[in-house]
């Protein structure tokens, strides 16, 4: 083994790097104000969305991944919000830990709102698997972006299989 | 400081002016240079088709004909990373020339340091990085390095006066020659042959330049056959040029 | 002349048009990996530690597989080991047996491709739907992946729409851009996440210190393939486990940048558990990688992290295509796959490589792959499938090169053979004439020259 593990990468400022290989990676990047009402924000993000599913404390949805009776009941969400945890700035991904029944609320919604708060962008992959945790779930994911492919003649089109879109709120 | 000059078998029989471009370059530099009687071949055409066993003897020919010398310069770079690279797995003994073998550019750059050269070649040249120029002798930073690029065949030849250097896109992105791959896989290595020649002409250059007469040997076939407006010359006769 | 791979490298080469465009897809993957390791300054550091890691995980796998099938036991996940593709195939059709499983949607992975595993449960009744859209376009179409990581990317917009079309998976009839025949995809393969009964996933990393099975996608087929259904299969080559979450962030931050260029990709999902009320199983495979590992000249092959670097700067591979080579991963890491695999098989293989050595070094593991090809080659006389009129070349070339007045007589006398027609020259047995012209030999050799002058030089 390497005697010494590796550093890293580290930037002047990690929340503006962080900013940047989000909107890379093809989010969309909310700075929240200490004022802010994250459910107006989402809403005016998403003014079409009919169905929300969260399990997020104080979020308005209509859809609880904790309390559907199976997965699929989840399948026709218009936009997810999840709480992310440890978010990296080198490349955009932000880990979500399971903390809902049902995960698939992650992947299934055709938008996905993830909840960041700022104290928790870290530089590179090295420092975030210092300090990423799992749920007695065990499960758990870092997501850089909507889903994506480039399978047919190397177009990049968003949402393949999961997300189409994905918000990341800094607050 | 004596130097013994190694001269690869198809350079003595197809481009006996780069040896004596070499030679002379050499002289002009004031080194003390030798070419010793009876050289052939390093071996690598045998091994790089797979029959590296078929190399043993000359690589110890080699050896013994070479180990007393200070340096053993050759104006070929494959030539010279294979006595480099390969001999030592080759001979079952403590070896020499290994150690001591440069090809002609590492020599002028990095042992004899050359800082200027007189005469003037007012040209436009295209730069042919040949592969195991780069990645065995790292002659230029390989494109696949993340590291400050350098080029010291670049470097040398911007000591001429009056000269233009020019890189291809995709500046070391193999030519297709590879010994008996040429002959092996004729289609695929004539396709990357022809790509890359066409990418040393989009450079505007009257000439493609290199350290390594078989790529160069390899290119000139598909220039010839398909009459491209494109001249070889290798390093050394530019070096060499107005001496 | 001509090897397995060069024969159907030249059938690839009549069509200029979609060489070209091939050529240039796969280099710009090769750009892309060069932007984005330029972005880290630690770029080389850090392919050096991916080596040292697998170098140190190979050289102590039994102990890192009990250690994270342990961790993996601990939390409920059951473990299978399987000696070979027939035992994995069966492993998996018993588990999706025993519960009842008609319909399983798996994610990408080379192992199932290499077991076969698709037709195996298919002849026995399980609908097996990959959702990696590549892979789906390809399993529609019946054919193998060209690229590890872009399977599909060697057919156009048309060929897939057209199929699409014909499927009825695509409704608007002549619409073959690339948004709506995902979209199309999408659609027609949510149906199949919602009522599929199992998920079968390949996995990128097993943490032996945590039992993570790590896949990474940028789809996220694998999740939607693992949280809908309640069962969950794992398979896994042995050589896949790496020590620890410090070894992870190494291995993570390689992959996608020397891929594709990404700085990640998109999903990078950790499965430790079964999902509430389900069951998770992992098949660790063998296959054939102890021996592998054991060979002392080409150990280092198992180091490959499956990024596909290699074969999109490979010069050969972007100028021949995946189906050029016999074994399922083409390129340069696919040429010494295929050698440790079955060498007698896939030696025809092993002339697809000018020696360049740019492969070795892009590969984020250093598993040289080029410089492995070399050794092969030196190999293949021990297998009796060398190229024999290569052999007499050789032989001939030896015999002249060790005799020194044979050498000087025919260079003396070679520049006759520049009188000799371009015509006659032109003929099938000279291979050289397919692309070039004959190099003319000069009239007097360098080192006849050589000794006139220094003659001359001593009656001066």
């Amino acid at each position: 083994m390497p005697e010494k593990m590796m550093e890293g990468i580290k930037y002047q400022d990690v929340v503006q790097q962080f900013i940047e290989m989000s909107h890379t990676v093809g989010c969309e990047v909310i700075e929240a104000k200490a004022d802010d009402d994250i459910n107006e924000l989402i809403q005016k993000a998403y003014p079409d969305a009919k169905v929300l599913a969260s399990n997020v404390e104080g979020i308005k949805a209509n859809l609880n991944p904790d309390t559907v009776a199976k997965a699929q009941d989840l399948n026709g969400t218009d936009v997810g919000i999840i709480q992310g945890d440890i978010a990296v700035a080198e490349n955009g991904c932000v880990w979500l830990p399971q903390t809902m029944k049902e995960r698939v609320v992650c992947f299934i919604s055709e938008n996905l709102v993830i909840l960041v708060q700022r104290d928790k962008i870290v530089n590179n992959m090295h420092e975030a698997y210092k300090k990423i945790h799992m749920t007695d779930y065990g499960y758990g994911c870092f997501i850089s972006g909507p889903s994506k492919t480039a399978d047919i003649e190397q177009a990049l089109v968003m949402g393949a299989q999961a997300a189409r879109g994905v918000t990341v709120i800094i607050m | 400081m004596r130097v013994g000059l190694f001269i690869p078998c198809y350079v003595d029989a197809l481009y006996p002016h780069v040896g004596v471009a070499t030679f002379k370059l050499l002289k002009k530099l004031k080194v003390d240079v030798v070419y010793p009687e009876r050289q052939t071949c390093c071996g690598q055409p045998m091994a790089n088709g797979g029959f590296q066993r078929m190399s043993d003897h000359l690589a110890e020919r080699f050896e013994d004909k070479f180990k007393d010398f200070d340096y053993v310069v050759i104006p070929s770079v494959s030539c010279a990373a294979f006595v480099r690279v390969n001999y030592p797995q080759i001979l079952d003994h403590e070896c020499q020339t290994p150690k001591k073998t440069v090809e002609l550019v590492e020599f002028l750059h990095d042992v004899l340091k050359v800082k200027e050269l007189p005469g003037s070649f007012p040209h436009v040249v295209s730069v042919h990085n040949s592969c195991h120029g780069v990645r065995e002798l790292t002659l230029s930073t390989p494109s696949e390095f993340q590291e400050k690029p350098t080029n010291k065949i670049v470097e040398l030849l911007k000591l001429k006066e009056g000269i233009t250097v020019k890189e291809p896109d995709r500046k070391d992105e193999c030519c297709g020659f590879g010994g008996m791959f040429a002959v092996e896989e004729a289609y695929v290595s004539t396709a990357m042959g022809t790509d890359k020649v066409k990418r040393h002409m989009d450079t505007g250059a009257e000439i493609i330049t290199g350290s390594d007469s078989s790529c160069l040997m390899h290119m000139q076939g598909i220039v010839a056959k398909n009459h491209y407006p494109i001249k070889f010359m290798h390093v050394a006769e530019i070096l060499a040029a107005g001496l | 002349m001509s090897t397995y791979h060069s024969k159907r490298a030249k059938e690839f080469l009549k069509n200029p048009k979609k060489v070209e465009r091939h050529d240039r897809t796969f280099w710009s993957l090769r750009q892309k990996r060069d932007a984005a390791a330029a972005q880290l300054p630690e770029w080389e550091d850090l392919r050096e530690h991916a080596s040292r890691i697998k170098e140190h995980t190979a050289t102590h796998l039994a102990d890192y597989l009990e250690q994270f099938t342990n961790s993996l036991e601990r939390n409920g996940v059951i473990v299978h080991f399987a000696k070979d593709a027939q035992e994995f195939n069966e492993m998996v059709y018993g588990i999706l047996e025993s519960h009842k499983v008609k319909k399983l949607v798996k994610s990408k992975s080379m192992l199932t491709e290499e077991c076969e595993m698709n037709p195996y449960l298919i002849k026995r009744g399980i609908n097996v739907v990959e959702s990696d859209l590549g892979e789906r376009i390809l399993q529609l179409m019946h054919l193998k992946p060209a690229h590890i990581v872009m399977p599909a990317i060697h057919l156009t917009r048309d060929e897939i729409g057209e199929m699409f079309e014909e499927k009825g998976i695509s409704k608007e009839k002549g619409n073959h851009d690339p948004a709506y025949l995902t979209r199309c995809a999408r659609e027609n393969l949510r149906g199949d996440f919602m009522d599929a009964e199992a998920g079968l996933t390949g996995c990128n990393f097993g943490v032996a210190a945590t039992g993570d099975c790590v896949v990474c996608t940028n789809e996220g087929n694998a999740d939607m393939s693992t949280s809908i259904p309640k069962l969950h299969i794992v398979a896994m080559g042995i050589e896949k486990v790496i020590p620890d979450y410090d070894s992870l962030a190494v291995f993570q931050r390689l992959l996608a940048r020397s891929g594709t260029g990404q700085p990640s990709t998109a999903f990078t999902s950790q499965f430790r558990k079964a999902r509430p009320g389900g069951e998770m199983h992992v098949i660790l495979v063998d296959n054939g990688r102890s021996d592998m590992i054991a060979n002392k000249e080409h150990w280092m092959t198992l180091k490959c992290i499956r990024c596909g670097a290699c074969m999109n700067t490979c010069p050969v591979y972007r100028r021949s295509g995946g189906y050029s080579y016999s074994y399922f991963i083409p390129g340069p890491i696919g040429v010494d796959l295929g050698m440790l695999k079955n060498p007698k098989q896939h030696s025809g293989n092993v002339s697809a490589c000018s020696l360049c050595l740019s492969c070795d070094c892009v590969c984020p593991a250093k598993v040289t792959p080029g410089s492995q090809i070399y050794r092969w080659r030196q190999s293949l006389e021990t297998y009796g499938t060398e190229n024999k009129e290569k052999k007499v070349m050789a032989e001939g070339m030896k015999v002249v090169y060790e005799n020194y007045h044979i050498y000087d007589a025919l260079l003396r006398n070679s520049s006759v053979a520049n009188h000799i027609p371009e015509s006659l020259m032109d003929i099938k047995l000279n291979p050289w004439s397919i692309g070039h012209t004959m190099p003319k030999f000069a009239k007097k050799p360098f080192h006849v020259i050589f000794k006139h002058a220094m003659e001359e030089m001593k009656h001066e």
